[in-house]
């Protein structure tokens, strides 16, 4: 190995209420060793990492740093033993500049601040990582990949020596994660110790030196990855056995819903061209920044297109508002869920009901609370919601728990074209499973579904058709025998193969 | 529900006893206190607020702020004045004021709704505007001299020992309760204050509503205002100036959070009767107006800091428990080894 580890977490133990969160977990990290942490949500991963960066407290358990045992009592402690965190969603200060962010946590150096100084030295963080940025850039406006590389470097900044990367690459478009790969393995090159956690397999099998799993809040397996093969990798997580690929049934039917044509947005998109058939699952694929979210949110009406042509059932149609589009039968599952899909401080009944709240009203406006209740109960013994009442809040159930909640919302307004952003970003195996069943389940009932997923083996299992954009502008329509996953990023990524259905 | 409902019922249990403590304290100081004479009393001395304070609260949880309310009281006062000076039949006057008050609400919705200003600054310029038009109208003048009907109406008792103002709101206030807490108007005003992006992107048309909740603030207010003029029997060009503060205090005491979506009327509803005990109760103890402003400041801070400060302690207690179960464990397991 690499001599002694950095951190070495010994039997720890964590209980929240009457949640074992982790039970005598034990985890070395090495340093110049990159460590993947894989395991369902709820597993203990996230509490876990909270243990090392000091947000909880173990409640039995030793942590050691260079063998010696060490209290974290806080972030800041975690901070000045050299472990620091960087997230899904980067912490900036949208604010101020690159820089700035950079050495937010020197802060305390005195009342003035050195700005050339600082402007030197964050170029040279910077340029470590080789990465360029303009240092004097405000954050606000910085991709998510930037930001992650900001935080990185304030990590760097501080001496980092162990660095916990919590699903870094969610949001990142493959090109994007490449960058970042590059950048940690330089890390790791420097002697840094990494613990990276993704819900992306292919990821972790690409990076990682070492694999740990654990399972509720236990820990199953840690191996060097080249004694893991991906199936017994997704059997640790979930105890069972899961295909990795969902088999798709036919489910096409020859009549067409919507036919879209050169539709486009001024300064967003543009030459958008496709049929979608009912039954039939539209695969959109692409990069982040390709501009698929713009294009699902214009057919909903939120950001509406300004040229082209929507034709459904035969009649043109303008769509300028999500009520209009309701109607037509289109619904719009966000890839946001958090942000945009559902009110978390309300009821799973409420959030269910919202977009056809009328039909739970009175003759007066007053709300039928058992027809919510009751439609509410249907969805969560379809969609296997797992809850103990529909009256509870939505801020309180897990992400995939969550996801089934939104995706409730939308099938209660009966949509005859379903789009659906990222349906399974952040949801565990067993749930991501759950909603491709769905899927296959809808298509067959004839309903048309536009799958909007940066999962390139989930568009790839899932669509009939592959549409791919990118930046903005349609690359090409594959249908499933054409589409491979080199195929699909070569036209994502620009490169000049031109293929049509 | 959950957390938010605890966290209620916890503020208001609290409102609660102190309003039982505050009654107590007043009865012993004043046999006569808890009268129906000296409670119809004090509620009529705030009455217009009270009022106001009902459609506050849609506006607060409905993410906004209006601070024009006392602005829009003092225009329609001064409108019904004005016009019934210079010869206008006192009921079309009152028309006239009440649509004045809907055309203010209007002006803050319309910017605040469909331009997307941030109501702090939209309602701030009305507060000023609209106290300048009435300003404008009444110049430096008191109008009084109304028919006795009308000051009637706003002093003598209508049904049984309750005068008009305190019967609008009792029908205001059950009004309300049903709009805010079970219909689906209601519904959708939480769900645009808690995450007005969650509301468009299911189709609802949040524009309209928020112009909505702006307009039956306006028309709320300017009737408030009306109630004020006939219960006053005369009105100035500073009639109910700074009367927005006092309103916005009753609302957030009542645990309505002031960033939209938390919050219920029974909750502004006890806030009222502490403060208007409390108020009197200190007066009967020879307290100056000065203290008990501050103690209604201490009160406020407390609704804003106990919520929190509960949750806290909570989750500490929580940790403790647990681990003295684990010492437990750990001491019964190395006991039988």
């Amino acid at each position: 190995m690499h001599g002694a580890p950095v951190l070495e977490m010994r039997d720890i133990s964590r209980r929240f209420g009457n949640t074992q969160a982790l039970d005598g977990v034990s985890l070395r990290l090495y340093p110049g060793e990159i460590h993947a942490l894989l395991g369902e949500n709820g597993a203990g991963k996230s509490t876990l990492i909270k243990i090392m960066t000091g947000v909880h407290q173990p409640d039995s358990g030793q942590i050691l740093l260079d063998g010696r045992p060490v209290h974290i009592g806080s972030t800041l402690e975690a901070q000045r033993l050299g472990i620091a965190a960087i997230y899904q969603e980067p912490l900036m200060y949208p604010d101020l500049n690159v820089a700035e962010n950079i050495f937010i946590a020197h802060a305390n150096r005195g009342p003035w601040v050195d700005w050339r100084r600082m402007y030197r030295d964050a170029e040279n963080i910077l340029s470590q990582l080789d990465v360029r940025l303009d240092v004097r850039q405000p954050a606000r406006g910085l991709s998510v990949a930037a930001q992650q590389t900001v935080e990185i470097a304030r990590a760097l900044s501080l001496q980092v020596r162990v660095l916990i990367m919590d699903e870094p690459t969610a949001a990142l478009s493959a090109h994007e994660v490449d960058q970042l790969f590059a950048i940690v393995q330089r890390l790791r090159d420097q002697g840094v110790a990494i613990l990276f956690i993704s819900h992306r397999l292919e990821e972790v099998f690409r990076i990682a030196d070492r694999i740990t799993i654990l399972r509720d809040g236990q820990l199953i397996s840690s191996a060097p990855r080249a004694d893991v093969t991906p199936e017994r990798a997704i059997r640790d997580m979930a105890g069972r056995a899961i295909e990795l690929l969902f088999p798709r049934r036919d489910t096409v039917r020859d009549r067409v819903l919507v036919q879209v044509r050169d539709l486009g947005r001024t300064g967003v998109f543009s030459g958008i061209s496709f049929d979608v058939r009912e039954g039939e699952v539209l695969g959109f694929a692409g990069l982040v920044g390709a501009r698929r979210t713009d294009v699902g949110l214009a057919l909903f009406g939120i950001a509406p297109a300004d040229s082209g042509t929507i034709v459904i059932d035969g009649h043109a149609v303008r769509i300028t508002k999500p009520a209009q589009a309701m109607r037509y039968g289109i619904a719009y599952a966000s890839e946001d869920r958090r942000g945009l899909g559902l009110s978390l401080p309300m009821s799973i009944a409420a959030n269910i009901t919202l977009p056809m709240l009328r039909r739970y009203l009175t003759p007066m406006g007053l709300l039928r609370r058992n027809a919510e209740a009751s439609t509410a109960e249907e969805y969560r013994r379809r969609l296997s919601i797992r809850t103990p009442s529909v009256e509870v809040e939505v801020s309180r159930l897990s992400g995939g728990n969550q996801q089934k909640v939104m995706l409730s919302k939308w099938l209660n307004t009966k949509p005859r074209l379903l789009i659906l952003d990222e349906p399974t970003r952040g949801i565990d195996v067993g749930a991501k499973a759950e909603v491709h069943q769905m899927i296959d389940d809808l298509a067959a009932e004839g309903v048309a579904i536009i799958l909007i997923s940066s999962d390139l083996p989930e568009v790839l299992a899932m669509s009939d058709r592959v549409l791919v954009m990118r930046e903005g502008r349609q690359m090409g329509i594959f249908n499933r025998r054409e589409a491979t996953q080199e195929r699909i990023l070569a036209a994502a990524m620009g490169q000049s193969e031109t293929l049509t259905s | 529900m959950g957390a938010n409902l605890r966290r209620l019922v916890s503020w208001e249990g609290f409102l609660l006893g102190i309003l039982v403590l505050v009654i107590i304290v007043n009865t012993s100081r004043a046999p006569a206190y808890l009268s129906l004479t000296n409670q119809i009393n004090l509620f009529q001395l705030s009455i217009e607020k009270i009022i106001v304070a009902l459609v506050m609260t849609f506006v607060i949880i409905n993410g906004e702020i209006d601070l024009s309310v006392a602005s829009v009281m003092g225009l329609a006062a001064c409108m019904i004045a004005v016009l019934f000076e210079s010869g206008v039949p006192l009921p079309l006057a009152i028309l006239a004021a009440l649509i004045a008050g809907v055309c203010c609400g209007a002006f803050n919705g319309l910017w605040v709704a469909y331009v997307g200003l941030p109501s702090l600054a939209v309602t701030l310029a009305g507060m000023i505007g609209y106290r300048g038009v009435a300003r404008i109208l009444i110049e430096d003048r008191s109008i009084g001299g109304f028919p006795a009907w009308f000051t009637a109406l706003g002093q003598q008792p209508l049904l049984g020992p309750f005068p008009l103002s305190l019967i609008l709101f009792a029908v205001l206030f059950a009004l309300a309760i049903i709009i805010l807490q079970f219909s689906g108007i209601g519904r959708i005003i939480y769900v645009i204050g808690n995450n007005a992006a969650v509301a468009r992107y299911s189709g609802i048309d949040t524009p309209r509503l928020k112009l909505g909740v702006f307009v039956a603030s306006g028309l709320i207010a300017a009737m408030a205002g009306v109630l004020l003029a006939a219960r006053l029997g005369a009105v100035r060009g500073n009639t109910a100036e700074g009367f927005e503060l006092d309103i916005i205090t009753m609302v957030l005491l009542g645990g309505v959070s002031i960033f939209g979506g938390v919050g219920n009327l029974v909750g502004v509803g006890l806030a009222i009767l502490v403060i208007l005990n409390l108020r009197n109760g200190m007066s009967l103890l020879n307290v100056t107006g000065n203290v008990q402003t501050g103690v209604i400041g201490v009160l406020l801070i407390l609704s804003v800091l106990l919520p929190n400060l509960v949750q806290m302690a909570r989750e500490r207690l929580q940790r403790r428990t647990t681990q003295r179960k684990e010492v437990q464990v750990e001491t019964e397991t190395s006991a039988s080894s």
